[in-house]
């Protein structure tokens, strides 16, 4: 019985640290790769469904890594001054179906002199001489297999808040996912709304 | 272990694997987007699709998307706007808003995952040696010391250029450049080549050039196995006009017969098909003519169609409807009523391509039908034969395969060109280029010819860089398309045709090219046109409209005392008695004359006329199939006095029994992973027989034998089951 409990325990051990390598999805990039006669690639591409294993274990539990963004950016702060959502950072949400993100050059409209003599503010100037850009990981959404299209402006031009499926962010500072966007969520907003209910509306 | 502790150790080890695993995923570096986006909207750009000679406009709709960089040395992902789509132009007036299922394919050429991305230098011989990844830097030294060592020698004229068929900008831009350094004469290698149709025009109506049929304005048309709708010259324009002549003109039908031994996906709309002997189309032409002028029902011309055409003046005394029925199989009483019915129903045009002109008599059939439009008053009127205006370039001289065969040059250049597999085999391409010391490849793929190159110099596709085209036919008015680059270059490509001048520039005695890049040329060939030309030609794709005088090509003057043909039977390698059957190679439906096998959309495309995809197969007619005892992907042995395919049998009852026909397209050895070792190509089999005027490929000269070999193995894959076809042949495609 000892036994088997210390193989199990040595197996998860050498999952968690050779494992992590194996499970790890994020992409490859392509250099060097060299040519065989037949013209084909050595690399292999994975074309499944899902990167790995242990994405395609997540999704299936539903399980989404909570996201580390790359600075703790305080929503809070800034809508205090007077900023709204709409203004530079997610400008597109009125025009398209996404909401788009801001690239650091974005912050450094305001930040080349604002509160250059914060930390945080010091390194996203850092960055941007770099040419790095702030990597923002994704809060909300859905993965690829739900098959489920959103589409910002048409909700803005009908007058629905950020709120109303964001959550208060205006008094955060980084962006928790504190609403649950399930489908019972979408359609019940559009019953009461009387807005489409077909499944074509989002599934398409 | 019990049930309870087995639980535990399960869920205590898959919680520490999947928490232990869920943050790095999403760590990677992101750099800043150099270009102004907007987040999930689409922009159009015109662009210009590459994959034949057509030259049709795109659009191309682009998004954003993270594309994995290399930046100083880190990796990382950058937001950049990338082709997403393409569709057809709508202003374009060659493409007129449409493109064909082999262009919507084009997209799949920028993202294919065995595209070059970086140059490849050879580390030993050809034999035994491999292609190494080098840089941009070691390759352009590369190719200057070796053109160097040429021109120090005083061997300038040891380089040869080696080019694909399509007519544009870029190859006038390698021609300017073999000018300027003393090469050989450039090239240009297609194995569907047009040449004897344009050397016909030229000296029927002194344009030599592929004609643009006004269809939409035709009330009947005669084609002579001219794939038109499918894969010959300009099948996008073809077919928004053909809609046109047959519902655009309410009340008015337009009427379509085709003369041809196997039936084409063109043939299968036809309203008549008329099967005749291959190599006998041009004698059914003057058939027609004969009755006509005997009938008065067109009045006689002296024009210089005719006169190139033995016993015109006097009635075409030598093809009298029994004659000529004698001759090519089809019934006299048929040929008085075609005749009729060519006179009676408004302006009646004939086209002539492919097949027919792939005969030892080529030239002859070609003259033949000239002769017959001029005679129906359609050259250069609605309805009829139009000469596209052609943009002036200056003239380059040409050499041939053959001459390139028989006296392999010091260095080679390729461009778009891959006769490694697109010529026959017995042509021995391939010795020859064993027998060139150096070879340097322009190109996206590792293909058979640059699988055999020293230096592969990987290029950027269509959507990074200008694109463009010189569109020969398909519009009434001249047509330049061209269009700036849609996206940034996704891998470490460069343009051939910056490169070329590059390395202009460095020689020891560097050429005189007048342009700094490809870009400042593609201006500068637009000149003519006007200040706006280039403006105008970047917002839709292209230029069109009138040439200015100084711009165009003039005419070539008539012959001041032709030559007469008349009618000699085409003569086959291969006697009948050991080989009785024509082989008919044709150009694929989907993969074209193979140039676009790498393609994984069109390898699934099924064949419109077999259903066969991602497979090889030949087409013989049940008679002679029943004869044979073979039966629907039977393999069989098809061989000719150059080789022996094993092919698997498809069963076509629309062809004439003595006749094997088989697609071009399969059968690459180097072709990406989704080409490679996939079906067999029927240029291995053919005989290398030249027309004897130009010189150009006779693909329809071959005649083989074929015998039952073994039931089906597997290799014909079919849309339809391919079960139910063998238990009944005609039903099972109704299904």
């Amino acid at each position: 019985m000892r036994a088997i409990t210390l193989f199990v325990c040595v197996v998860t051990a050498a999952a968690m640290t050779a494992g992590c390598s194996w499970l790890d999805d994020r992409p490859r990039p392509v250099v060097g790769a060299s040519y065989t006669a037949s013209g084909q690639s050595t690399d292999q591409w994975m074309s499944t469904a899902r990167p790995t294993f242990g994405a395609a274990v997540n999704d299936y539990f539903w399980v989404k890594s909570t996201p580390i963004q790359p600075i703790e950016f305080p929503h809070v702060t800034h809508v205090e001054k007077g900023l709204t959502c709409t203004d530079y950072c997610h400008e597109t949400v009125t025009k398209g179906p996404r909401a788009g993100l801001p690239s650091v050059n974005t912050c450094l409209i305001c930040h080349i002199a604002i509160a250059t003599d914060r930390p945080r503010i010091q390194q996203i100037t850092a960055m941007q001489e770099k040419g790095i850009d702030l990597a923002w990981q994704r809060v909300f959404g859905y993965p690829e297999t739900a098959h489920v299209r959103f589409n910002h402006a048409a909700h803005i031009r009908n007058n629905v808040e950020c709120a109303t499926c964001h959550g208060d962010i205006a008094h955060q500072t980084v962006a928790q996912r504190n609403v649950d966007l399930h489908m019972g969520f979408c359609v019940n907003c559009h019953r009461e709304k009387n807005a489409p209910n077909d499944c074509l509306t989002c599934h398409y | 272990m019990d049930r309870r502790t087995f639980i535990k150790l399960t869920a205590v080890s898959t919680t520490a694997t999947l928490g232990g695993c869920s943050v790095p995923g999403q760590q990677f570096i992101r750099f800043i987007p150099e270009e102004e986006l907007k987040p999930g909207l689409a922009e159009w750009k015109p662009s210009v699709c590459p994959l034949c000679s057509a030259g049709c406009g795109l659009t191309v709709k682009v998004m954003q998307a993270d594309v994995e960089v290399v930046k100083d040395g880190q990796h990382g992902v950058v937001t950049r706007g990338v082709a997403k789509k393409l569709e057809g132009h709508p202003a374009h007036p060659v493409s007129q808003g449409g493109l064909c299922a082999r262009g919507q394919a084009a997209i799949q050429v920028t993202y294919h995952p065995d595209r070059l991305v970086q140059p490849l230098i050879r580390r030993g011989n050809r034999a035994s040696g491999t292609l190494e990844p080098t840089t941009w830097d070691q390759a352009i030294t590369e190719l200057v010391a070796k053109l160097d060592a040429l021109a120090g020698n005083g061997h300038q004229a040891a380089l040869t250029i080696l080019a694909g068929g399509r007519p544009t900008l870029r190859r006038a831009l390698f021609d300017q450049f073999a000018a300027k350094f003393g090469a050989a004469p450039t090239v240009v290698h297609e194995v569907f080549s047009d040449d004897l149709l344009r050397y016909a025009n030229g000296k029927s109506f002194g344009a030599a050039q592929l004609p643009t049929y006004d269809l939409g304005n035709a009330g009947f048309v005669l084609g002579f196995g001219a794939d038109f709708l499918g894969t010959w010259n300009a099948p996008v324009a073809h077919a928004a006009a053909y809609g046109r002549m047959r519902r655009g003109r309410p009340g008015k039908r337009g009427y379509f017969v085709q003369v041809e031994g196997r039936m084409t996906q063109t043939g299968a709309v036809a309203d008549q098909w008329v099967p005749v002997q291959p190599g006998t189309e041009g004698v059914l032409a003057l058939g027609i003519a004969h009755v006509l002028l005997r009938d008065g029902l067109r009045p006689a011309t002296t024009g210089r169609a005719g006169a190139l055409i033995d016993g015109w003046a006097s009635g075409l005394p030598e093809y009298a409807p029994e004659q000529v029925a004698a001759i090519t199989g089809a019934k006299a009483e048929r040929i008085v009523k075609l005749a009729h019915d060519f006179a009676g129903r408004g302006p009646a045009v004939a086209i002539v391509g492919g097949t027919p002109l792939a005969h030892t008599n080529g030239l002859f059939t070609a003259l033949a039908v000239n002769a017959l439009n001029e005679l129906s008053g359609v050259v250069g009127r609605s309805g009829g034969v139009l000469f596209t205006p052609q943009l002036a370039l200056p003239v380059a001289a040409r050499g041939s395969l053959a001459q390139l065969v028989a006296s392999p040059p010091q260095l080679l250049i390729v461009d778009g060109a891959n006769p490694v597999f697109s010529a026959p085999v017995a042509m021995k391409v391939r010795d020859a280029l064993d027998r060139i010391p150096y070879i340097v490849s322009f190109t996206n793929f590792l293909d058979e010819t640059s699988a055999l190159a020293d230096l592969v110099l990987p290029d950027h596709t269509f959507l990074e860089t200008i694109a463009e085209a010189l569109p020969e036919s398909g519009s009434s008015s001249a047509v330049i398309s061209i269009a700036g680059p849609v996206m940034t270059p996704l891998f470490e490509t460069r343009g051939a045709a910056d490169v070329l001048i590059d390395v202009a520039g460095k020689l020891k005695s560097p050429l005189d090219l007048p342009w700094g890049s490809y870009q400042e040329m593609a201006r500068a060939s637009l000149a003519p046109l006007g200040d706006e030309a280039w403006t105008t030609a970047q917002k839709q794709s292209g230029w069109w409209g009138e040439l200015p005088a100084a711009a165009t090509t003039r005419p070539t003057a008539a012959e001041p005392k032709p030559r007469p043909v008349r009618y000699a039977a085409p003569t086959f390698s291969g006697d009948v008695g050991d080989f009785p059957y024509h082989f008919l190679p044709y150009a694929s439906a989907a993969l074209l004359d193979g140039s676009l096998a790498h393609l994984p959309w069109l390898q699934e495309m099924p064949d419109p006329l077999t259903s066969a995809m991602w497979s090889s197969w030949v087409e013989i007619n049940p008679k002679t199939a029943a004869q044979l005892g073979v039966a629907l992907g039977d393999v069989v042995e098809v061989t000719s006095t150059a080789g022996t395919l094993r092919v698997p049998a498809f069963i076509n009852p629309a062809m004439a029994p003595d006749i094997i026909a088989m697609p071009v397209g399969q059968g690459h050895h180097s072709y990406t992973r989704y080409a490679s070792g996939r079906g067999q190509n029927p240029l291995e089999i053919l005989a290398p027989v030249a027309h004897p005027e130009t010189g150009t490929l006779a693909w329809a000269a071959t005649r083989v034998k074929v015998a039952r070999v073994s039931d089906p193995d597997g290799r014909l894959i079919m849309f339809s089951a391919l079960g139910e076809l063998r238990e009944n042949p005609l039903e099972g495609e109704t299904r």
